[in-house]
């Protein structure tokens, strides 16, 4: 079975249909969605619109649980101040713009979605703000893998694609208790790998076309797609709506200039 | 030399809390700082006038540096100043019932003191904290997979978590010796790289006040390594050793 799975939208319609497309004529048999349909983007409204005709299965993201929710995480949802107060600005526009029945309908999206030995999340299975960088600490990693009971963890959040293997996990343990012997234990894991979709709508791998990935369930192989589209339409869009021009500048250069989240393992407690 | 005494889990139990002040004063070895890391209050012990001598150390006594844990957030919930409002965690767990007595058991004036302490201590190489960074609830044990024991000393970026919340003593060295990890990105594939690391501990520091006459503590040498076990029932001490052989660094 060939899957498609892809996240972060982010109101880009335009870089949506592109994929669709792409994933078309690679027939996939069913598509996945990480999240973060709304956001950044113009098009939020129609871009549900679309996700929910094709009956594509969604994890919530980290802006749809803000649009359902409201902006009451703490500023660690952004890694600059200055990210902080544009992420504010198209917060609100998304807020006023997003009909009721988007809403509602984002307010049901599950944190996570399985298929077998496969599990789907918009950030990691704690949280849609955590980050799984690729840099991340391999054990720490692994723990999300496991934690979420699964062999391949699907995320995005990160906006930048990539496939972690993480293999010959091996820990072992020294356990002393006062009144008991020592007793000692090991512990391994099978190979197990994380993937992470990149982002639809608002790429950040340092071009501008739109990312996505294909896997086939039966031989396990994973394929970053990298789809271009018209994003010239997009920023214009962006622009006349109102919503701050960075956004666009940003998108068609699939930047993401210095906002680099300072802990980006804080997970944000509310 | 520094020598620590980490305690937790008082839960207002004033007598367990003198016999391990008792206990400390002993020492061959002076304490030199004195953590308690959560449950300085509880449902049963007279919490006021415990909380009134953690404040008021006498002289001699190391002064405590405390830090909140799971009942103090329960009353935090209760009150209204962090956290759900109206304490779903202990409702769920103790039924209603638990929720008044919870109220009647530390005054409102206390619970702003105890609003005001850190949710832990980083000290040299060391987290010293109720639960762990995940969550004042998160409860570490030896039956705890080793994998979580070792994502927990990562998130503390530690190499020994002292924690509180199971109640139980233990020294539970993770080595997490070995693992291969790949990334394949847009551009490339990166050579496999090897994340095996030196061991680390998690340390459970026992409770001082659950079970009357049997207060658990632990002792730390920062200078040699070293753990102790120490249990304190009545007036009578009793030391465990630890970590025989397992000094790695
Ligand atoms: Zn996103
Ligand atoms: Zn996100």
């Amino acid at each position: 079975m060939k899957l498609a799975v892809i996240s972060c939208i982010h109101g880009n319609y335009e870089a949506l249909n592109a994929v669709l497309s792409d994933i078309d004529t690679h027939r996939a048999d069913q598509i996945y969605c990480l999240g973060d349909l709304a956001g950044y983007g113009p098009h939020p409204n129609a871009v549900v619109e679309l996700v929910r005709s094709l009956d594509i299965p969604t994890c919530q993201g980290c802006w749809d649980e803000d649009i359902v929710e409201g902006l009451n995480a703490c500023e660690c949802s952004y890694p600059s101040q200055l990210a902080e107060k544009r992420g504010h600005l198209a917060h609100e526009w998304t807020n006023r713009a997003i009909h009721p029945e988007v809403r509602k309908y984002l307010a049901t999206l599950p944190m996570t979605l399985r298929q077998d030995n496969l599990c789907f999340v918009h950030g990691s299975p704690n949280s849609q703000h955590e980050y799984l960088l690729p840099s991340m600490d391999g054990f720490a990693a692994l723990e999300r893998v496991l934690s979420a009971e699964a062999d391949v963890l699907f995320c995005g959040h990160t906006h930048v694609p990539y496939l972690r293997e993480l293999d010959n996990g091996t820990l072992s343990v020294k356990v002393q208790q006062p009144g008991q012997g020592e007793t000692q234990h090991q512990f391994t894991a099978p190979l197990k790998r994380i993937v992470n979709a990149g982002s639809v709508g608002e790429p950040r791998h340092g071009r501008p076309n739109a990312t996505y990935v294909l896997y086939d369930t039966d031989s396990a192989q994973v394929t970053l797609r990298e789809v271009p589209y018209d994003y010239a339409k997009t920023c214009a869009a962006i622009i006349e709506q109102g919503l701050p021009p960075i956004f666009a500048w940003r998108l068609a250069r699939g930047m993401e200039f210095a906002e680099r989240a300072d802990d980006p393992g804080h997970v944000c407690e509310r | 030399m520094a020598n620590w005494a980490i305690l937790s889990g008082i839960e207002g139990n004033l007598a367990a809390y003198e016999a391990v002040l008792a206990d400390i004063r002993r020492q061959r070895q002076p304490v030199t700082d004195l953590y308690i890391v959560g449950d300085l209050v509880g449902l049963r012990g007279d919490n006021e006038a415990l909380v009134r001598r953690v404040r008021s150390p006498q002289p001699g006594e190391p002064i405590p540096q405390v830090c909140t844990g799971w009942w103090e957030e329960q009353c935090f919930s209760l009150h209204g100043l962090r956290g759900l409002p109206d304490a779903p965690e202990l409702v769920d767990r103790d039924r209603l019932g638990t929720v008044k007595d919870l109220w009647e058991a530390v005054s409102r004036q206390t619970v702003l003191w105890l609003a005001d302490l850190d949710f832990g201590f980083h000290e040299l190489d060391c987290l010293l904290i109720h639960g762990s960074t995940v969550s004042y609830s998160d409860e570490l044990t030896p039956e705890t997979s080793p994998l979580t024991l070792c994502d927990r000393l990562i998130r503390a970026d530690a190499n020994t978590l002292f924690c509180g919340r199971s109640g139980l003593a233990f020294e539970c060295w993770v080595e997490p010796s070995a693992l291969q990890s790949t990334v394949t990105t847009l551009d490339q594939t990166a050579a496999p790289q090897e994340q095996g690391k030196s061991p680390r501990r998690v340390v459970g520091v026992g409770n001082v006040g659950r079970q009357a006459g049997q207060a658990s503590y632990v002792l730390y040498n920062p200078g040699t390594n070293k753990v102790t076990f120490k249990q304190v029932q009545g007036s009578l001490a009793k030391g465990f050793g630890a970590s025989k052989g397992l000094s790695h660094r």
